[in-house]
């Protein structure tokens, strides 16, 4: 948790308090980012400019418990800024070198954890076909296991569209695997 | 392939990315690049993105944000439309007033009556909008016309209390007559 008082200091423009503030806040930025975009540089661009924006904007942070959702939320928007910039791919190309390493990934008992940049083929490929928001709110449930309410405070997305979009994402994750794996 | 088989298989994936947290390999390269930037910043002018982010930052989601700056843009050309309109119609109804002037006091009522004189003389009629008065002038003027009509009236009274200087008076009118037609 962010401490109120380091916050506080920040706001008389004090940049060595800044920078324990970014030190302490980037790590989190930088897991949602990469979760959603799947691209480790265009996930450090990410959290760079959500902490220019935290710096603009901390006179609005009035609670350390509310620092954390509008971290999220800025870094959510962010990606979505990416994913638009990112060409769409026309159509879906089946990656055989990357199901591969999902099944010897599966396959093992336990599991070891994935190097970053399979980790980042992998999100990629499961993620590739979803809309923005159903990618949100995939990473934001699925992987990051948050709950309805604060994928709602993060996202501004209702609970029911929330589900909704959960749903067709699970459902367009489940095909692939059913035709790939 | 089962149902089952397929949502262990999604499960699995899942907990695989759940338990493969990405790590930021240094903080110390975004916090020395977050800090030069917004040192750069903080040296440099105020630019076109701070004014938008300063006036629309508080919108988070984008493409209300982008709404609000293109409606606050036609608003604003509309704003200068209409404000170009209203100075051109100012400008056409100050080009039809008639102006009038402010003159000084001590050539006033001399000049006006002495330009009255030179027209009354050649018999001519007065040109309109030839001679330009101020308010004070005219205030004078009627001033003047009040006074000769009441002077007029008491010398009337004078006339007719006094028999011997009206029958003097009417000798004198009809001598002035004779005159003017001997001419």
């Amino acid at each position: 948790m962010i401490d109120i008082k380091l916050i506080e200091e920040c706001r008389g423009g004090n940049f060595s308090n800044f920078r324990k503030l970014v030190g302490l806040t980037s790590p989190y930025a930088y897991s949602l980012a990469f979760r959603m975009l799947g691209d480790e540089d265009q996930a450090k661009d990410v959290v760079q400019e959500t902490m220019i924006t935290i710096w603009q904007k901390l006179n609005k942070i009035k609670s350390a418990e509310v620092y954390m959702t509008w971290i999220y939320r800025i870094v959510v928007n962010k990606c979505y800024d990416q994913m638009r910039k990112k060409k769409r791919h026309p159509e879906y190309v089946a990656d055989e070198h990357t199901w591969t390493l999902i099944s010897n990934s599966i396959s093992e008992l336990p599991s070891a954890d994935l190097e970053k940049e399979d980790n980042a083929r992998i999100i990629r490929l499961m993620t590739d076909r979803l809309s923005p928001k159903q990618k949100a709110v995939f990473v934001l449930s699925e992987i990051e296991e948050m709950s309805g309410d604060e994928i709602s405070e993060i996202t501004g997305m209702s609970k029911s569209l929330i589900k909704a979009n959960l749903h067709h994402a699970r459902k367009n994750i489940s095909d692939m695997i059913e035709k790939y794996l | 392939m089962t149902m089952t088989s397929e949502s262990e298989k999604y499960d699995k994936i899942i907990n695989l990315l759940r338990k493969s947290k990405p790590v930021l390999d240094s903080t110390e390269d975004i916090e020395r690049e977050v800090i030069n930037r917004l040192s750069r910043a903080k040296h440099s002018g105020l630019t076109l993105a701070d004014v938008i982010d300063f006036l629309f930052g508080w919108v988070d989601i984008v493409w209300i944000r982008w709404s609000l700056i293109t409606a606050s843009i036609v608003l604003v050309l509309f704003f200068v439309y209409q404000q170009s309109i209203i100075l051109k119609q100012i400008d056409f109804l100050s080009n039809h007033t008639t102006i009038i002037e402010e003159e000084p006091l001590s050539r006033s009522a001399y000049e006006i009556e002495k330009k009255v004189m030179m027209y009354k003389l050649s018999g001519r009629k007065i040109p309109a909008q030839s001679i330009t008065i101020s308010e004070k002038q005219m205030e004078q003027l009627l001033e003047s016309v009040n006074e000769l009509q009441v002077q007029y009236r008491d010398l009337l009274n004078l006339i007719k209390e006094d028999p011997e200087l009206k029958k003097y008076i009417e000798e004198k009118l009809n001598e002035n007559n004779r005159v003017k037609i001997k001419l």
